[in-house]
């Protein structure tokens, strides 16, 4: 059973704004990164996915649950952290998280000790006894994702996890998500709209763009190697290719880089006797890897 | 909870690796009706501020004083004053209810806010939405926390008078008897004023996430109300007058309490006015239905 399924899922806001536009997917457990511009419909999938949304047309399900009919059911088994702040400034972490564990159905000496163990892990300590209100972004970041793993769920919806953090607040939130998701195996999806961030994390990813799949597929197969070799001069690049060219090889200058194409094995040592010859200081040699960025390039240009 | 969990950070060059304390979890998960229930105590214990700072207890906890006030002072009096020398007190079951019902609006207005536009203000509506409960459930929990709380309100003063008539009397065994029958209204009457002013004031406030706009919204539908009511009932005559009654919903709720203890309070717009009783009745599940469903539909829609 797939973990998540959309078939023709569209949801429009009023006569005009599409923000799914018949969505189609099925998704295996993992850490799924689901990225996209601001505006592509991501926030819309996720909340039509928790029964928060109403799908104008279409249907999805969770855990072979259907999000229209069997909302409460899915919900139970879903950890949620929305992209604005949902915290009340009055109440303290502990209390707080303890709440929204009993909310999922814990017994209250369970959704305590649930509450002491799961900040700990977001990193929480003393902190957790005063009242959120004076906590910084990072730390409010945290509650946030404590409340979504109190009750233990089987999958978690992350919302821009890093939003507003600062890069090394980032760098620690990305790395709790994908502690939780590898070590703990429980499945996630990280909303994002940066390619950094879900390259990092993710396992699996899901394009999309203006309300449509771009493309699903694991994170390794867009960042293979392209079979292009990448040849960092300091200067005279364009040299360095004409000479290339000359002995017969694909290669063309862009910056202080040549790419070179020809998937030949005499190409390592063309480029070494070319920048021998040519006295040119070599800074990097490398296998070009695809990069997330060239998927939303090449599919926009096209 | 009061002892510091261990804690094991073990500093690095690029921040701390924490210790994760992080285990599944096999035990009952208690569904809909525990997420419901849970709702319900913690807004419940919201309405009276329980386990928040005292600042924010001095409304409630006022209030239900100046609420609670003169049923002790008429107790007391009562017990301190020799029986047979006349000390009748002026509150009885059949107006106390109608005495108090500035210090049960203004709970209501400054205490149905606390309960749901907050949770609006700090978008904690849409963790409560993604919990296992529909919105409906939200709603009819928050409307149950919110009429529970005026009830006790009510009943608070209710039962000292209940009490302080049987404790005072020569003969307590006789007295419980009599007042026995009272019992009835001492656990009706409450009700019938929590009713429609919780419901009233939580559908008014279900509508903003701004706190003092839904406070003012409130205490402005309940002042108006009364002010107006007040006012064609002794400056107009006839059929006007007779109807000036209906447009306070606290008169309504005293024909309501009329009608179904039967015991009138001489002194109530109700018992005066030309109406039957049951238009009052009729009034109160009127307002009390039409503000539940406004609740209902507002939370049907509201953003999360």
């Amino acid at each position: 059973m797939p973990l998540i399924e959309a078939r023709d899922l569209t949801k429009r806001y009023g006569e005009h704004v599409i923000a799914l536009d018949a969505l189609n997917l099925e998704v295996e457990p993992g850490i799924i990164g689901l990225v996209g511009a601001n505006g592509a419909g991501k926030s819309t999938l996720l909340k039509i996915l928790l029964g928060l949304l109403d799908p104008t047309d279409g249907a999805a399900s969770v855990m072979g649950l259907d999000v229209t009919r069997q909302g409460p059911e899915i919900r139970q088994f879903v950890g949620y952290l929305p992209e604005h702040d949902c915290l009340p400034p009055d109440a303290s972490a502990t209390e707080f998280v303890t709440h929204m564990g009993r909310m999922a159905g814990l017994p209250a000496s369970a959704a305590r000790e649930r509450t002491a163990e799961v900040l700990r892990h977001v990193g929480l300590y003393e902190e957790r006894y005063r009242p959120i209100g004076g906590y910084s972004t990072g730390m409010k970041q945290r509650v946030k994702l404590a409340q979504a793993l109190v009750h233990d769920p089987k999958l978690l919806l992350l919302d821009e996890p890093t939003n507003g953090l600062d890069p090394a607040g980032r760098d620690e939130m990305l790395d709790l998500v994908k502690r939780t998701g590898t070590e703990f195996g429980i499945a996630t999806v990280v909303a994002s709209h940066l390619l950094g961030e879900i390259e990092r994390v993710c396992t699996f990813l899901l394009a999309i763009d203006a309300g449509k799949l771009l493309r699903a597929a694991p994170i390794v197969s867009f960042t293979e190697r392209t079979g292009t070799l990448s040849v960092e001069v300091e200067d005279r690049a364009e040299e360095l290719a004409a000479r290339l060219v000359a002995d017969g090889l694909q290669a063309v200058a862009d910056g202080r880089i040549v790419l070179v194409a020809s998937p030949d094995e005499r190409r390592y040592d063309a480029v070494r006797d070319a920048v021998d010859a040519l006295d040119l200081a070599l800074v990097r040699l490398e296998h070009q890897r695809h990069r997330l960025e060239d998927l939303f390039n090449t599919e926009s240009a096209a | 909870m009061t002892a510091p969990e261990p804690v094991t950070p073990r500093e690095s060059a690029t921040g701390a690796i924490y210790d994760l304390g992080y285990r599944s979890y096999d035990g009952p998960r208690l569904g809909r009706s525990a997420a419901v229930a849970t709702l319900f105590w913690h807004s419940l214990r919201s309405a009276f501020a329980w386990g928040k700072s005292g600042k924010a207890k001095i409304v409630p906890w006022g209030l239900s004083a100046i609420a609670l006030a003169p049923a002790a002072v008429a107790t007391a009096i009562s017990a301190l004053v020799p029986p047979g020398m006349g000390a009748a007190t002026p509150f009885t079951y059949d107006n106390y209810m109608s005495e108090i019902t500035v210090p049960i609006a203004l709970f209501v207005a400054a205490q149905a806010p606390e309960l749901v536009s907050s949770d609006q203000r700090n978008r904690v509506l849409s963790l409560y939405f993604s919990h296992a409960l529909d919105r409906s459930d939200y709603a009819l929990a928050k409307l149950a926390a919110m009429v529970l709380a005026t009830f006790i309100i009510g009943f608070a003063p209710m039962v000292v008078l209940f009490l302080g008539n049987i404790l005072v009397a020569t003969d307590v065994p006789a007295a419980f008897g009599d007042q026995l029958e009272h019992l009835p209204q001492v656990l009706l009457a409450p009700l019938i004023y929590a009713l429609p002013a919780s419901a009233l004031a939580l559908a008014i406030a279900a509508w903003t996430p701004r706190r003092a706009y839904a406070t003012g919204a409130i205490i402005a539908v309940f002042m108006v109300t009364a002010a107006v009511s007040g006012i064609l009932e002794e400056a107009t005559g006839g059929r006007l007058a007779d109807l000036a009654p209906l447009i306070n919903p606290f008169n309504a709720a005293d024909g309501t309490r009329d009608m179904l203890v039967g015991d009138p309070n001489p002194q109530s717009s109700a018992a005066n006015s030309d109406l039957d009783l049951w238009v009052f009745g009729a009034e109160t599940l009127l307002i009390s239905g039409v503000a539940a469903g406004a609740i209902l539909f507002r939370y049907r829609r509201v953003g999360a």
